[in-house]
């Protein structure tokens, strides 16, 4: 019997408002900079790669003026361009970290219009569920495709987008795509309401240096599906009665304090 | 020629010389050969039942897709057979509910006449007491090209359109007259279906709510969002109780701490959205509302355009997507400008119901 071909694709969406990440830095010199977000991005979806060959990637900037793609990008890289081979890293790694790199400053230094406080999630999210959307339609039969948005926040919401914002989450919730959001600054009311009705998990980071840490912990080592044994140390759970929907979150959670 | 007898429509076939089947066996009487033909109708029965379980499927998909789109609306399921309507479901806006009751009938058997009469007369009584500022509609899914009704089914459909209910129905077998004149009496759509594909274009044609009528009221709504709460909390503690809905109910659902709690006179609910049994206060929740926003505020079609139109300075892949486009046409939103595949553009129209491109742009401060 042929196993069923499952890939996990990861939509992760990135708040590169200007205007806040400025005032970080002026705030306090050692708390998390853009740069460095992008590096514990960039390493989260790396490792996110190698959970399995199949697993895909896709990232999206969000401005406060505009939603663009980061990887992959619409303009196919030119031959010429493929000189990140040379240090030995993994190739697909490597392809992405340079796209990525190279979208991003084209990004911050196209920039000239207006800038605002506030940042465009509504946009950026109904790009990925396009994304996603097309991605699925694609997959040939036989394989399953497992979509999920992870939402990196840092700035105020954007409250005119309020009913495009509701209309995309509910819009994921029938598509069954999972919304799990990370905010690094205030509470969002939004991003709160979209991660219950989608079923994915809200947190607001304690300590914002620790963004990478955070993003593994609670991201890679959830069991999306049900599963006595623990897929990474062949663990056997003890599992009390029926698991219901909340006791696997419980447990899931126990699991990672474990690892 | 053989092609020809096989091109036969199937109702003829199974009437073809009937007689021909009969014969006297030994004993010279009919018997036998009538238990056999009572017994191949028996087994033809079970052997359609798959196509009942199908429709009962459409009915759960089409429960579904409209909730998604009206999340405020509510639903009843009336039955009618053997002469009588029943109801099957209360009106409600919880589709599990409505679901696991139709999955409840697939071993039902249909039988003799339904009423017509009755059970637009139940409907009536259901959707009397419906506030004027809601669309009242009665969609009936009927098999049958008779109805046995105990009056004058004309006066029921008078008594309809003073009420100002929409009746729609869809026809599994053919055109009658009766429901054509229904349909036509209260502004309702008549269609009879094809196949099964268009059977399901039809029923869900009717997720879309109707235009509003000259006499629906427009009246400001005072609406109640009650908070839900789960277990009792501990600085609150919430004592088990009845919700109101059910109430009325022997069984025992319905018991719990756990609730949506009416933020004028604190009855409980066990779901949403719902008119308060004691005070009158509709009862919804926020997302809900805002669901039901895009009939309000539709997204304009995009623009067909040709792909060898396109001026140079264009982008040559979808905006959402990033796929190249391919097909001869892509379509352009034409407040933004962004262009779109005819995957992407299906998928905004009939889900998202919101651009990409003008939610990733600021529109223009005037």
């Amino acid at each position: 019997m042929a196993e069923e071909e499952e890939s996990s694709l990861l939509v992760v969406i990135v708040d590169v408002n200007p205007i806040w990440w400025g005032k970080m830095r002026i705030q306090d010199e050692n708390d998390l900079k853009f740069t460095q977000c992008m590096e514990s991005i960039l390493v989260y979806v790396n490792s996110h790669l190698m959970m399995h060959r199949s697993n895909k990637v896709a990232i999206i900037a969000s401005h406060t003026n505009s939603s663009c793609f980061l990887y992959p990008t619409a303009t196919p890289t030119t031959e010429e361009e493929e000189d990140f081979l040379r240090d030995g890293k993994y190739e697909h790694f490597a392809k992405i970290d340079d796209t990525i790199f190279k979208e991003v400053k084209k990004l911050m230094t196209a920039h000239t219009a207006e800038l605002h406080i506030d940042t465009l999630l509504t946009g950026s999210l109904a790009m990925a569920l396009c994304y996603i959307h097309r991605l699925e339609k694609e997959c040939i039969a036989g394989e399953k495709l497992k979509p999920r948005i992870l939402v990196i926040k840092a700035s105020d919401d954007s409250a005119s987008q309020y009913m495009d914002f509701m209309n995309i989450i509910f819009t994921a919730q029938k598509q069954n795509i999972l919304i799990d959001a990370c905010v690094l600054d205030k509470d969002s009311g939004l991003l709160q309401q979209a991660c219950d009705i989608t079923g994915g998990i809200y947190l607001k980071i304690p300590q914002r240096t620790g963004l990478l840490q955070y993003l593994l912990v609670s991201s890679e080592n959830i069991f999306c599906a049900f599963s006595p044994i623990c897929s990474t140390c062949h663990t056997a759970f003890k599992i009390k009665g029926a698991p219901t929907l909340k006791k696997k979150k419980k447990k899931s959670a126990a699991v990672v304090s474990i690892m | 020629m053989d092609d020809e007898n096989e091109k036969t429509y199937i109702w003829e076939g199974d009437y073809e010389r009937t007689w021909e089947a009969i014969k006297e066996d030994e004993t010279g009487s009919l018997q036998t050969v009538v238990d056999d033909i009572l017994h191949r109708t028996k087994r033809r029965r079970l052997l359609d039942r798959p196509a009942n379980v199908r429709l009962g499927m459409l009915l759960e998909h089409f429960l579904e897709e409209y909730f998604d789109h009206n999340p405020i609306s509510q639903v009843g399921i009336l039955t009618t057979s053997n002469k009588r309507a029943n109801r099957l479901t209360e009106l409600g806006g919880n589709p599990k509910r409505h679901i696991a009751a139709l999955q409840k009938c697939v071993d039902k058997q249909c039988l003799k006449e339904p009423s017509l009469q009755n059970a637009l007369e139940l409907a009536a009584t259901t959707l009397r007491h419906v506030p004027g500022h809601a669309s009242r509609e009665v969609l009936v899914i009927l098999g049958s090209l008779t109805t046995c009704d105990p009056g004058n089914i004309h006066d029921t459909i008078k008594s309809m359109k003073d009420l100002n209910i929409r009746c729609s129905v869809i026809g599994l077998s053919a055109d009658v007259r009766v429901c054509k004149r229904l349909c036509s009496e209260t502004q309702g759509s008549y269609s009879v279906i094809l196949d099964e594909p268009h059977f399901k274009e039809v029923l869900l044609e009717h997720i879309k709510p109707p235009l509003a009528t000259a006499s629906t009221e427009s009246s400001l709504i005072r609406m109640g969002f009650p908070q839900h709460q789960l277990h009792a909390e501990k600085d609150k503690l919430e004592k088990p109780s009845m919700c109101m809905c059910h109430l009325d109910s022997k069984s025992t659902q319905g018991f719990s701490t756990g609730g949506y709690f009416c933020p004028q006179c604190k009855s409980k609910y066990c779901e949403l959205p719902i008119e308060c049994k004691a005070c009158g206060l509709t009862l919804v929740s926020a997302p809900h509302l805002a669901r039901s926003f895009h009939h309000l505020f539709p997204l304009e079609s995009f623009q067909e355009i040709q792909l060898s139109d396109l001026q140079e300075s264009d982008s040559r892949v979808c905006l959402s997507c990033l796929s190249e486009f391919k097909d001869k046409t892509v379509y352009r939103c034409a407040r933004c400008l962004n262009l779109f595949c005819i995957d992407c553009e299906l998928f905004i129209h009939d889900s998202l119901h919101t651009c990409p491109g003008c939610t990733s742009t600021r529109p223009k401060m005037l």
